[in-house]
């Protein structure tokens, strides 16, 4: 029985130290110092706005509020901000069947905007997408 | 598997039960009560859970929209199901209590297979590292309240299992 304590704990804990050492690793880690990056809107409309500014925004949600003229919000989860609404149009999936996507390079974002990383050079776009 | 009224009713209890807990708790990032309830459902009302985990992923996706989140749920709950029909035998609090602990630390390694067809093996990896310390939270609150509940409810899921049988 008392075997039986220390093996289930012992695991748990065993792979939390584990998890904890990759999300140490492997995490994606900010860039410090002064970017320069552009935030492009697109909407429904497929208008295109561009914003160019110089940051030392580390994530990508302290540029888009540095951004003058952006306006965003949404609804803060466990991932960060779920961005709702951009510049006054809401995308929320079960509102409007579509959604904010965000690219980073021509590549959709692995992160969420509380934890995308910004580096020199990035080009970011936010993009009014209809869900499938 | 033939249905009886009986049947019937308790499946839709033990949905409702998940769903209110869920969104009861919906405010505390990762603390949830539906690996518990997934847990002790398949342990004492067998295989009725068969029914209940479909209706509530459904549910799930009519209230919040089928996105990625929902094809994890489609292999997710029936996983946890079926390892805790395999220990069916065990009657440890410690063993549930593990068993809870790493469904929700691994459930967003398992979580992150759909995103290797989205976004391929690098996407997938850096998404599961990315929602690693609230796996390891998810984990450790489905532990503490195996180790808290377990009892308590088990004793009056014995209760409810005499009276069915009477």
């Amino acid at each position: 029985m008392k075997n039986k304590k220390i093996w289930g704990a012992g695991l748990l804990v065993v792979l939390i130290a584990a998890f904890a050492i990759v999300y140490g690793v492997f995490r994606e880690k900010p860039v410090e110092g002064s970017k320069e990056i552009t935030i492009e809107v697109v909407n429904q409309a497929e208008e295109s706005e561009v914003y160019e500014l110089k940051t030392d925004a580390e994530f990508l949600r302290q540029a888009m509020e540095e951004a003058e003229g952006l306006e965003f919000f949404g609804e803060e989860s466990e991932y960060g901000m779920m961005v709702e609404v951009v510049n006054g149009e809401s995308a929320v999936f079960d509102k409007d069947g579509a959604y904010w996507s965000f690219m980073v390079n021509g590549e959709l974002c692995n992160n969420g905007i509380d934890t995308q990383p910004v580096e020199d050079g990035d080009e970011f776009q936010i993009v009014y997408t209809e869900a499938e | 598997m033939k249905l009886t009224a009986q049947d019937i009713t308790l499946i839709g209890l033990m949905v409702a039960v998940i769903e209110v807990c869920k969104l009861f708790m919906k405010d505390i990032p990762n603390i949830e009560l539906t690996t518990f309830w997934i847990m002790m459902f398949t342990l004492y009302f067998g295989k009725r859970i068969l029914f209940v985990i479909p209706a509530f992923i459904l549910i799930e996706g009519m209230m919040f929209g089928f996105g990625m989140w929902w094809i994890m749920y489609l292999y997710l709950w029936p996983l946890l199901a079926l390892v805790t029909w395999l220990f069916r035998k065990v009657n440890s609090v410690w063993t549930w209590a593990t068993i809870a602990g790493l469904f929700g630390l691994l459930f967003g390694f398992f979580g992150a297979i759909p995103y290797i067809v989205t976004s391929g093996i690098y996407g997938a990896f850096s998404w599961w590292v990315h929602g690693i310390p609230w796996d390891i939270v998810h984990g450790i609150g489905n532990f503490v309240i195996m180790m808290v509940l377990y009892r308590p409810i088990r004793h009056v899921m014995n209760r409810v299992n005499n009276m069915l049988i009477a």
